[in-house]
């Protein structure tokens, strides 16, 4: 293989983990900059889309856990990846409009700190409840049939089928939530109560609305995260919890409120991660830490922060 | 009966009582001036009628159409019929003039009015008409709200107003920052506004400027009305005028 084909990979790869990180990043920081919420439950959003994509798609052999202690050899739908792709989405929405209405809305006029309490506790909750049904054991998650194996690609040579889905079905679903809030009156309003919350009511429009609508938009895709990064990983309860912090750390410094921001934020950290697991697979944790401590050094409020959600 | 009611009003910021005991009424179809000095509590009133918080209305009774609206929050006081102009004017930085403007209209959009009740009788003018009422927001329509000038800021939050449905218009300081020939401007356009038949309660520190237009007045000192007549009555007033308005 020549070099350029070696870089061309580390590319690749860096744009697929890239794009995981930005689904996560993107529905954080719509949320944080439009409800001033600290979501530390985003990472069981994720958690929930993963193993409800799992069972949506596949049928899993259960090994332990209740589910199994109560007669479950296997479960699952089986009703292949589309499936999963449609389904998740919208249940994980649903999920999100709940957890806003009874976890973030009673919230919303408390201290950071509460907030962090609260969802951070649910996170725990969440993981521990996935954790009694399914056991600690990691489970399969195969990768799609349509979609398995590598593809040969000019110049880069073979490259995983499924990395490069991730990757196209990201670009859509940000560019479609990128003009959701740019191009819609839905948009609009998000925009305007981002800066003014109050003189959005004073107007007569009840911003309750919109925002119940974020939430759940920002829970989908976090939900989506779980579903396409599944196949990439190995599905387990404690996923949700070894991605919020990456997560809230692309947040940070795309700059809070920016889709745009979120989307180069997760870029730099895929490209960041890729290029050291192949140079230096032992610092790629702390690579991460270090980009993110010199982008915040140089610029605090973020690569295109300015509180407010934007393009 | 009065369109506007305020019946032994006390409102607080946290345990500081502002609002004693404040009583006034804004009838039907009239221009009614407050007016009183800086901290008087001009600002808390109208934000006690138009629900927003803080204050907090402890006590009394606010009263539109004859309906008790204390307490009721601010999207639904709006969706009757009652519209704030705020005084730090409150447009949207990160927003163009025109989207400004546009939100307006979003407010009639069927996912704002779903299950809610729009109450209101009068409608609000088209985006032409405030052009026309202020060329110079047309010429920036498509500029970011944030960059303009404190006047045009103060010109887009009254448009702003003028564009939605509204039975009451509560003006907190419009005159505030404006050059004298961007006042006429203003006050033409209250003045077709109150021809078409919306209400409209001003409030001002100016009372020469407010009186002018007015047809009734209350001045409004610590909280409680200590005047309440006509304009010309309180134009005649010296003392009330020394007295409360320094003027
Ligand atoms: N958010 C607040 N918290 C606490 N006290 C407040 C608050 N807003 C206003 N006050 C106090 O309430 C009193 C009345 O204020 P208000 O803003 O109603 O005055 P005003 O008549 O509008 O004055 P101005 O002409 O300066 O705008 C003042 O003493 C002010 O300090
Ligand atoms: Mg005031």
């Amino acid at each position: 293989m020549s070099l350029l084909a070696d870089v061309l990979t580390v590319l690749l790869n860096g744009l697929q983990q890239g794009a995981i990180f930005a689904l996560l990043a993107v529905g954080l920081s719509i949320i944080l900059g439009t409800l001033k919420f600290v979501n530390f439950a985003h990472g069981a959003l994720y958690v929930v889309g993963t193993y409800t994509g799992l069972l949506v798609a596949h049928e899993i052999a259960l090994t332990s856990g209740k589910l199994q202690s109560w007669g479950f050899t296997s479960l699952g739908l089986d009703l292949g990846f589309f499936a999963a792709l449609v389904v998740v989405p919208l249940f994980v929405f649903v999920v999100g409009l709940g957890m806003e209405r009874f976890v973030a809305r009673p919230f919303y006029d408390r201290p950071d700190t509460d907030q962090i309490l609260v969802t951070f506790g649910l996170a725990i909750v969440v993981q521990e409840l996935f954790r009694i049904l399914f056991g600690s054991n990691s489970l399969p998650f195969d990768q799609p049939a349509w979609a398995a194996g590598p593809i040969a690609l000019p110049v880069v040579g073979n490259f995983s089928q499924w990395r490069l889905y991730v990757i196209a079905i990201t670009a859509v679903l940000v560019l479609v939530v990128y003009a959701l809030v740019e191009y819609t009156d839905f948009g609009l309003v998000v925009r305007a109560g981002t800066r003014d919350a109050e003189m959005v009511r004073l107007l007569g429009i009840k911003i309750t609305r919109p925002y119940i609508v974020v939430f759940g938009i920002g829970a989908a895709l976090a939900g989506v995260a779980g579903v396409v990064g599944g196949p990439l990983n190995v599905v387990n309860p404690t996923v949700g919890t070894d991605i919020l912090v990456p997560a809230f750390l692309t947040v940070v410094i795309g700059g809070v409120g920016s889709i745009v921001g979120a989307v180069i934020g997760g870029v730099i950290f895929g490209l960041t991660t890729a290029t050291l697991v192949a140079v230096a697979p032992a610092w790629s944790q702390i690579g991460l830490y270090a980009i993110a401590a010199v982008i915040l050094l140089t610029r605090p409020q973020g690569i295109l922060g300015n509180e407010e959600v934007a393009p | 009966m009065s369109l506007l009611e305020l019946d032994a009003v006390d409102a607080y910021y946290g345990e500081s009582h502002i609002l004693r005991d404040l009583s006034m009424t804004v009838e039907d179809g009239e221009i009614c001036a407050l007016l009183g000095r800086n901290g008087a509590g001009k600002t808390t009133t109208l934000r006690s009628i138009s629900g927003a918080t803080p204050p907090q209305v402890r006590d009394g009774t606010v009263r539109f159409k004859d309906e008790d609206i204390t307490g009721v929050p601010a999207e639904d006081v709006s969706a009757r019929g009652i519209s704030l102009v705020p005084e730090e004017r409150r447009v949207f930085p990160n927003l163009t003039v025109a989207e400004n403007l546009h939100l307006a209209e979003v407010v009639g959009n069927k996912s704002n009015t779903w299950g809610r009740s729009l109450t209101f009788e009068h409608k609000g003018a088209t985006t032409e008409q405030v052009y026309e009422d202020f060329p110079r927001l047309r010429e920036r329509k498509d500029q970011k709200a944030g960059t303009l000038s404190g006047g045009e800021q103060q010109m887009l939050a009254i448009a702003r107003a003028l564009k939605q449905n509204t039975d009451l218009m509560l003006l907190d300081e419009p005159y505030e920052g404006l050059a004298p020939k961007i006042i006429e401007d203003v006050e033409a356009a209250v003045h077709r506004l109150n021809e078409e038949g919306t209400t409209v309660l001003l409030v001002e520190q100016n009372a020469a400027a407010a009186i002018k237009i007015a047809d009734r007045a209350y001045v409004v000192d610590q909280g409680s009305i200590v005047f309440d007549g006509t304009a010309e009555e309180l134009r005649e007033d010296e003392e009330t005028r020394e007295r409360y308005l320094g003027v």
